[in-house]
Order: structure tokens, then sequence, then C-alpha cells
């Protein structure tokens, strides 16, 4: 299936989440609003003519005009297609429904996006830091984050 | 209770043969913890494989502190991880060594300017005697940083009042 | 000129002077610095939480009792098999029915199941979706 017979599929079901797309870019994408993520999710991998069965990779984007946002890389197993879907809510409300129960790896990568921009998951079974320590100050990826000074008495800068 | 430890002034004929034979003992068996974190945990694997052998040194890999001589930190150290070198460190038995290998553990390595997590050099926890430089190092490297404290060793007394910062 | 027990006498002299002049010998030479963060027990680098004893699978005292008397049983059979030419077939069938004595215990130890061991039970992980879905693609079920 081409991207723009999956957007349409999508569009059928879904017609307002679907916000926007570019699908002639190299990898082509669709963005989608931030509270029917799950519902999408589990359209995409259950529907027939779809079957996103393995999510390659979820990241966490700052995108440094005040938003962050969540790109998903999915991938059919049966069909052989691929697509990116994108999500993006503001950093003063960061909070995206989570798919951990579509796609049993976006437990850890979501938590990964949780401990390096602070973005919130929403129903997530299990959300807490993965790689930074429970007490460290601060999302280090954000453009905005500043290293600290001390950590536990040791100095970090060098 | 160490009778003779760090009792004596000056050193005398006895005791100096005793420490010479007491200072080969221990670094002809320098008991290793290793402490393969990243990248260098393979050249230390590689070092003691058949080709470059640390055996022959003596060097053995024990998993726990207690029974080690020398730990060799080998990758890159976290914030996470360097509480837990602390922790280990102190929980080695005197006498206790510490080669540092590998530039991360020197000083931080290609991550000194921007990394938000990594420790700028094992140092600033644990105090260090012998560091191994290199991205990684390559095994002789490691050898030849065994070698150096085995130097260092040999020449320790194990009962004049030493100044061990 | 010593008798046979002056013998083992020296002997067992001999053995703890060796393991006291070790012990002693290093503690002479060894140091001692200890400080609390060195006494704490060992957790691979984490702060120790909770307590040092664990429980044990009862099944290792099952096992140690019964080894325990089938080793006895062989302790039985040491001197019986010195002096079994001397004393003959008396001895022989003597000894059959305290061994067969013993098997019917072995055997009632063997049927009640006690020198088995648990094997783990795996657990399959339940999925939540269809896994036909994915056994064959479109071009497949067509052909």
């Amino acid at each position: 299936m081409t991207s723009q017979e999956i957007q349409d599929t999508l569009k059928s079901k879904f017609g307002d989440a679907v916000l926007e797309s570019k699908l002639d870019a190299q990898q082509p994408w669709i963005k989608i609003a931030t509270n029917k993520a799950k519902s999408i999710g589990f359209f995409l991998r259950d529907e027939p003519s779809l079957q996103f069965d393995f999510m390659s990779c979820l990241s966490g984007v700052d995108y440094n005009d005040g938003s962050l946002g969540i790109v998903y890389h999915l991938y059919s197993m049966v069909h052989k297609h691929k697509i990116v879907l994108k999500a993006s809510c503001t950093k003063d409300n960061p909070h995206i429904q989570s798919v951990s129960d579509v796609w049993g790896t976006a437990n850890w990568h979501e938590r990964e996006a949780f401990d390096m921009f602070g973005i919130y998951f929403d129903e997530h079974p299990d959300l807490r830091r993965i790689l930074c320590p429970d007490d460290y100050p601060g999302f280090p990826l954000r453009k905005d984050f500043k290293v600290p000074e001390f950590y536990n008495g040791m100095k970090v800068p060098y | 209770m160490g009778l003779l430890d760090y009792k004596f002034e000056s050193s005398n004929v006895f005791i100096t043969s005793l420490e010479n034979l007491l200072n080969w003992a221990r670094l002809s068996s320098l008991f290793q913890m290793q402490f393969g974190l990243a990248c260098c945990a393979i050249e230390m694997m590689a070092a003691s494989a058949s080709n470059f052998d640390i055996m022959r040194f003596g060097v053995i890999p024990r998993a726990t502190p207690r029974q080690t001589d020398v730990m060799i930190v080998a990758g890159t150290v976290t914030l996470k991880m360097a509480s837990r070198i602390k922790r280990l460190y102190d929980q080695m038995a005197e006498p206790r060594y510490v080669i540092s290998m590998g530039s991360c553990s020197n000083c931080g390595g290609p991550y000194w300017e921007h990394g938000y997590h990594v420790l700028k050099g094992v140092d600033r926890v644990i105090p260090v005697d012998v560091y191994v430089p290199g991205c990684p190092p390559r095994p002789e490297a490691l050898l030849e940083g065994i070698m150096k404290l085995q130097e260092k060793v040999r020449k320790e007394s194990m009962s004049k009042k030493a100044h061990k910062a | 000129m010593l008798t046979e027990f002056g013998k083992i006498l020296i002997f067992l002299i001999l053995g703890a002077v060796f393991v006291a002049g070790g012990l002693i010998a290093s503690w002479i030479l060894r140091p001692n610095r200890p400080y609390p963060e060195k006494l704490r027990p060992y957790e691979c680098g984490e702060e120790p939480v909770g307590n040092a004893w664990v429980r044990f699978n009862i099944r290792f005292y099952v096992i140690a009792l019964i080894f325990l008397i089938f080793d006895v049983e062989v302790v039985f059979l040491f001197p019986w098999a010195l002096v079994f030419r001397q004393l003959g077939l008396f001895a022989f069938v003597e000894m059959g029915v305290f061994l067969l004595i013993l098997i019917v215990g072995f055997a009632y130890v063997w049927v009640k199941g006690d020198l088995d061991w648990d094997k783990p039970k795996p657990v399959i992980p339940q999925v939540n979706r269809p896994m036909k879905l994915v056994q064959q693609t479109p071009q497949e079920a067509s052909v």
C-alpha cells in the first residue's frame, strides 16, 4: 500500500484526528492528534489491510518553539510497508496518550522519551526514568537544559 | 590486627627482606575486579584472551571486591554508576589499587564537553594509581599499565609510616 | 620407639602448627583498617536492602536425610566385606535380609516422589492480539 492509501484508510476511520501530512518526503509522515494515539494505534495494528504489527522506533523531539513531539516509525511485517506518525504537545502541558498496550516495545521507548524530554504518557503502566538516575534534576535532551553543577557531591562539568 | 602495619619510622634489614618478599608475592598475583563498563571492556577481554594473556602476570578476574587487589575501571563512568563504584572501592580490602583504563575513565573522554551524565574521570570518586590512555587502549597498553602498577607495588613499604593519599 | 598412637599425635601436632603458623603470620603481616563502609554487606555496589538470610527449598533437607540413611547402610557394608570370606553363606544371607529391608524403604521413598526434583514450569506469556493474522501474507493465502 502506498502512503496515500494508508492516509486515506486512516482518514476514513478517524477523520478529524489526522491533522496534516507530508507524503512526498523521504519518509512520509502523518500527524495525528495526541489524545487519539492509542485508538489509532489499535486500528493500524489490527486492520487487515494495514497490519502495522512492528513499531520500529519511538523518538522524542524538542522543536525549539515551545512544543515537544513524538515520532512513531511503524512497519508491517505482512504487507512490508511503513509509515511515520507524528504527535506533538506543548511544553506547558506535555501529555500524550501511551501506546504501550498496542505495541509492547513502546513501554521502554516511552520511558526513554519521558526521561530525556519530560513527556508524560497517560495510561503508561510504569512511567519512570530509565537511563538517568531517579533524582536527576531536569530533562537532559530539551534545548533549554543546563548541566547541573554538582550531582550528589560529584562535579559534573569538566 | 596488623601488628607491623604502619609502625616503623625507618627500615631495618629484617623488615626490608620481608617487605621484598611480600611485595613480590603481591605484585605477582594481583587479582583484578574487572569493571568493564563500555568499549574498553572489549579490549580488557582481548587482553585476557590468549593472544595477550593477562593471566601470565598473575591477574585473575574475580567477581567480588572482597577477594581482589586491583580494580580496572574500563569504560565510561556515568553518574549513576559512580556511587556504586565508590561503594565497591570501599568494600575492597587493603592493599588495593585502581587502574583507570581508557579516556572515559581518565578524564571523561569524548564526552568531556557535552556529557550531562558522564563523570569526567573516575578519579573524582576514587583514588587512581595508574592511568592507561587510549580510546580504547590496545591490550598491550593495558599490560604496560599493569606492569607499571607492579613497579609501584615493588616499592611499597608495609610497615613504614607512609603518606598514602 | 614411638607407639602408633604417638605417631598420630605427632601428625596432629604438626597439622595444628601448620594452620596456626599461617594464621599468625598473616595476622602479623596484613593491614587491618576497617571502617563502616568497608564492613557493609556486599550487594553489587547498591545499598544493601533486606535480610541476608534466604529461604531454602525444603527438598534439600529431604534429599540429605535420605542420603544419610543410605550412607550409614554403606558404612555397615564395609566391615562386613572385610570378614565376608570367613563367615560364608550365613553372612551373605544375613546381609541380604538387611539390604532387603532397606530396599523396601528405598522403593517407598522413590514411589512417593521424594527423590524427584522440581522442574521449572515455563509460563508462556499471553499476547492480546490475534496471532493468526500474521501467519499468512495475502500472497501466500491466494496461492
